[in-house]
């Protein structure tokens, strides 16, 4: 009589004994793993760190003049020593604006604004978007009617346009540029969020808190909102994207930052004229511009692939 | 009997219908006859009639202005007698403001609206067409009674941006820009398909400041910030060669220019000094308002806008920047409603004190510096009464002093500028007072000259304009009584071919040229003048109306309105 005896092959794992991954830990390590994401989050880290440590890395006051400190003409060309500038000449990296101001310190300054301007509207319109969204899909009926509705109306204005109308209204200035870009961000979110609710407020978890009872915003804020927040934060990376060059068009056309306050896009407004005869005034804020612009919208490409349902399972 | 009946009676409807269709053109042919008789023969049947010659007049000269009356002495013969003599009349006479237009064409517009958009004057060129945003084309006219324009098409094209208006040169599209931006000068000396026309700084920019609002009206804050600002400095970093500092509001060469008269030295320590003892510093937070278009007297607004409020911040001074719509502007700085600092300028309509000292400082000037200075009035008074330019000066002389005391504005610049065109254009110069006229100059045998300038006129009936975009149009189209010479600026004759004055300058009688047609085919005549100058004197005029009804010329030159509402 022979016995056979099942031995467990040690390469073979039970299936069970794997430990899951969440939705954001997968998400980081898809992302991590694409190379456009990584560009895009080494490009913001780099404006990050920039933006923290400006006062170190800048050479002169962003908003000082040099007329009678130094010894240079204004708009003048950059002078780099190590790139065969004269040594008895002042370095300046980027070279000198049309008030004699260094335009290397002004850029490294302007990256703090760049992305105060972008969170800052952003965050705000998710919040009251999102809020509002979740309401509407959660509720329902005339609510939802009344408020999709409203932001029917506010997105049938182009949103530049539609900026340019509440800045003008409330006067130019940087906070009222934040409001405006927030305003007419509003209606993205609240849209993503309602269809995000009206999917979820369908799914058994939820139906089953309905039926024991549990307080309707318990439910839309406690187990709703926390699952339907993957399509705002794509949303929202991208959205900043916009918020920028939109808080710079505002500023090249004299309705945002206001001087002496360095802001890429007033420095491009303020020296359009030049451009053929000091083009580094217009290409190192339009590069500054671009770079951040890339950077989000690299990072908000990469997180709508990582966080794509469909492409995980 | 029956059927004869019925055939009678549809015989007789057949030869109707056929008859009435027959009568019909024919009828109609006699009732469009008739009108079209009526039209030939009307100005048989109505000769015109004895020339009435017109006259508008003061009852006296209590109401503060230089005219007493105006009248039509004969067909061509107007003369205008004066509440004090005036030896600057001619120069102010010439001006494009006052150009003539034709009574029927006035009476007919209502005074605005048509007047405004479709000028009817007796110029070189008339106009053809306004497309509003786009530009403005004139054609040559061929009534003209002085020598006819060379180009027989003009066209007025305008850009804010100085980089475009050199792109558009550089690439062919336009024979002459206006204002090229400082830096550029360089690059069009350099270019051999361009050529650059400079002008003498005869403008004046200055920092005006209203005496309505606090701190500005205490005189000695107004002193302090004349000592805080650097002219040098500014001049030396934001205008083109052939500028200058100013000493007072005078630029050097024009008539009224004090020799020897300097402005407060730059002293920031004792302009913050005064500011504290006055309780100004510190905390005093103010405004720089300007509007973001390019002058000759402000070549940069923009950056200088920034470097003052960099050398208020110095005193301890916190400026907000404010820009304004270029119209807005100049509506609000002229009803006094700018608190703060304003960025403004004055360019020369024609060479004399009068155009530059009464109309910001006279009793008829308007409330841009807040409330007047009765003591500067005097001396303008006087200076505008004297015959003689050796017996004005002093009071010129005066009057700038009196301006540095009360320092209504800090005058900085006279800001160099100038023209440009394509190398082939023959005849191309810029007037000193930014008076082109393009009937003089040949592009070169092509059949359009394209000029490009700063802005769009806001109108063209110039009684009611004050922008040189404007005014520069005008003088294509319309004509005044005397003009001045290109090139020099001197007065000579235009509409009028002599004029004389009594021993006091009180009485001022203009003989007009014969055989002058406006663009409608309207001939030139007294009352055309009369009415002309009525409608901008007489407030209460019926066709006093214009484009907002300002008329700022007119009492800025003229000392006031007549039947000015209160």
């Amino acid at each position: 009589m022979s016995t056979t005896t099942a031995t467990p092959s040690a390469a073979v794992e039970p299936i069970f004994n794997t430990k899951p991954r969440g939705l954001w830990s997968t998400a980081l390590r898809r992302l991590f793993h694409r190379r456009s994401a990584i560009i895009g989050m080494i490009i913001l880290g780099s404006l990050i760190l920039i933006a923290i440590f400006a006062p170190v890395l800048a050479t002169h006051d962003p908003t000082k003049s040099l007329i009678g400190i130094e010894d240079v003409q204004k708009r003048a060309a950059p002078c780099i020593h190590l790139l065969g500038c004269p040594a008895d000449q002042p370095q300046h990296f980027f070279g000198l604006d049309g008030n004699v101001r260094d335009l290397y310190s002004r850029i490294l300054y302007g990256s703090r604004l760049s992305l105060m301007v972008g969170i800052i509207s952003v965050g705000f319109a998710i919040v009251i978007g999102a809020t509002l969204g979740a309401i509407s899909g959660y509720m329902g009926g005339y609510t939802d009617n009344l408020v999709m509705g409203f932001m029917d109306i506010l997105l049938a204005f182009p949103s530049l346009i539609l900026a340019i109308a509440i800045v003008t209204v409330l006067g130019p200035g940087l906070i009222n540029t934040l409001l405006a870009i927030g305003i007419v961000s509003i209606p993205v979110y609240a849209r993503i969020m309602r269809s995000s609710v009206l999917s979820i407020k369908q799914q058994d978890y939820v139906m089953a808190d309905r039926s024991i009872g549990v307080p309707s915003g318990r439910i839309l804020f406690g187990n709703i909102l926390p699952n339907a927040l993957t399509p705002l934060v794509v949303q929202g990376t991208l959205g900043i994207a916009v918020a920028i060059l939109d808080a710079a068009a505002l500023s090249f056309l004299g309705l945002g930052a206001q001087p002496p306050t360095p802001e890429w896009g007033s420095m491009i407004g303020q020296e359009r004229n030049q451009v053929f005869t000091a083009p580094h005034l217009i290409i190192f804020p339009g590069i500054a511009l671009i770079l951040t612009v890339l950077g989000f919208n690299l990072l908000g490409d990469g997180l709508r692939d990582a966080l794509d349902v469909r492409q995980r399972s | 009997m029956t059927r004869k009946l019925t055939l009678l009676l549809s015989v007789m409807l057949i030869l109707g219908l056929v008859l009435g269709g027959c009568a019909a053109p024919a009828g109609t042919g006699t009732t469009a006859e008739q009108p079209e008789a009526a039209t030939e023969a009307a100005p048989e049947a109505a000769p015109a009639g004895p020339f009435e010659p017109m006259v508008m007049a003061a009852e006296n000269c209590d109401y503060g202005g230089e005219f007493m009356s105006m009248e039509a002495v004969d067909e061509k013969t107007v003369k205008f007698t004066l509440c004090y003599p005036d030896p600057a009349f001619p120069s102010k006479v010439a001006f494009s403001s006052f150009a003539i237009n034709d009574a029927g064409y006035l009476e007919s517009t209502g005074g605005g609206g048509t007047l405004v958009e479709q000028p009817n004057g007796t110029g070189p060129y008339k106009m053809v067409e306004w497309l509003r945003g786009d530009q403005i084309i004139f054609e040559r006219n061929e009534d003209f009674w002085g020598e006819p324009a060379i180009a027989p098409t003009l066209v007025f094209r305008w850009s804010a941006e100085s980089a475009q208006r050199l792109v558009e040169l550089q690439a062919g599209t336009v024979d002459g820009i206006d204002n090229p931006g400082p830096d550029d000068f360089t690059v069009i000396e350099d270019d051999p398909n361009l050529q650059l026309a400079q002008r003498n700084g005869t403008n004046i920019f200055y920092l005006g400041m209203n005496n309505t609002f606090p701190p500005f009206d205490n005189e000695r804050v107004r002193q302090a910030f004349a000592m805080a600002i650097d002219r040098q400095r500014l001049v030396d970093n934001f205008y083109p060669p052939g500028s200058s500092v100013a000493s007072q509001f005078m630029p050097p060469a024009i008539f009224g220019y004090s020799e020897g008269q300097t402005w407060y030295e730059f002293n920031p320590d004792e302009a913050k000094k005064i500011l504290e003892e006055e309780g100004v510093l510190p905390g005093f937070k103010t405004s720089i308002t300007y509007r973001d278009v390019v002058r000759g007297y402000l070549p940069n607004p923009g950056v200088v806008a920034q470097d003052l409020q960099a050398q208020l911040a110095d005193i301890g001074v916190e400026a907000e920047i404010v820009v304004m719509e270029s119209g807005a502007f100049l509506d609000a700085a002229d009803r006094g409603e700018i608190d703060g600092f304003h960025m403004l300028g004055w360019g020369a309509d024609y060479p004399d004190a009068t155009n530059f000292l009464d109309f910001h400082f006279g009793p008829g000037s308007s409330d841009q510096f807040g409330e007047g200075f009765p003591d500067i009035w005097d001396a303008l008074q006087e200076g505008a009464t004297k015959s003689k330019a050796e017996d004005r000066q002093p009071w010129y002389d005066q009057a700038n002093e009196l301006i540095k005391q009360h320092v209504p504005m800090i005058p900085i610049a006279h800001g160099g500028n100038g023209a440009a065109f394509k190398a082939d254009v023959e005849g191309a110069y810029a007037s000193d007072i930014g008076a082109e006229q393009f009937a003089l100059m040949n592009p070169a045998g092509r059949d359009t000259f394209v000029w490009m300038q700063n802005g769009e006129p806001p109108g063209l009936y110039c009684a009611d304009e004050s922008d040189g975009e404007a005014l520069r149009a005008c003088e294509q189209v319309m004509q005044s009584l005397l003009a001045y010479e290109p090139g020099t600026g001197a007065v000579v004759a235009s509409l009028a071919t002599d004029w004389s004055a009594n021993e006091d300058l009180t009485e001022w009688t203009f003989t007009l040229r014969d055989g002058v047609t406006f663009h409608d085919g309207a001939t030139l005549d007294a009352n055309d003048v009369v009415l002309s100058y009525g409608v901008q004197w007489d407030a209460s005029h019926p066709l006093h109306v214009g484009r907002d009804g300002s008329f700022t010329y007119f009492p800025g030159l003229f000392g006031g309105f007549l039947n000015a509402p209160e």
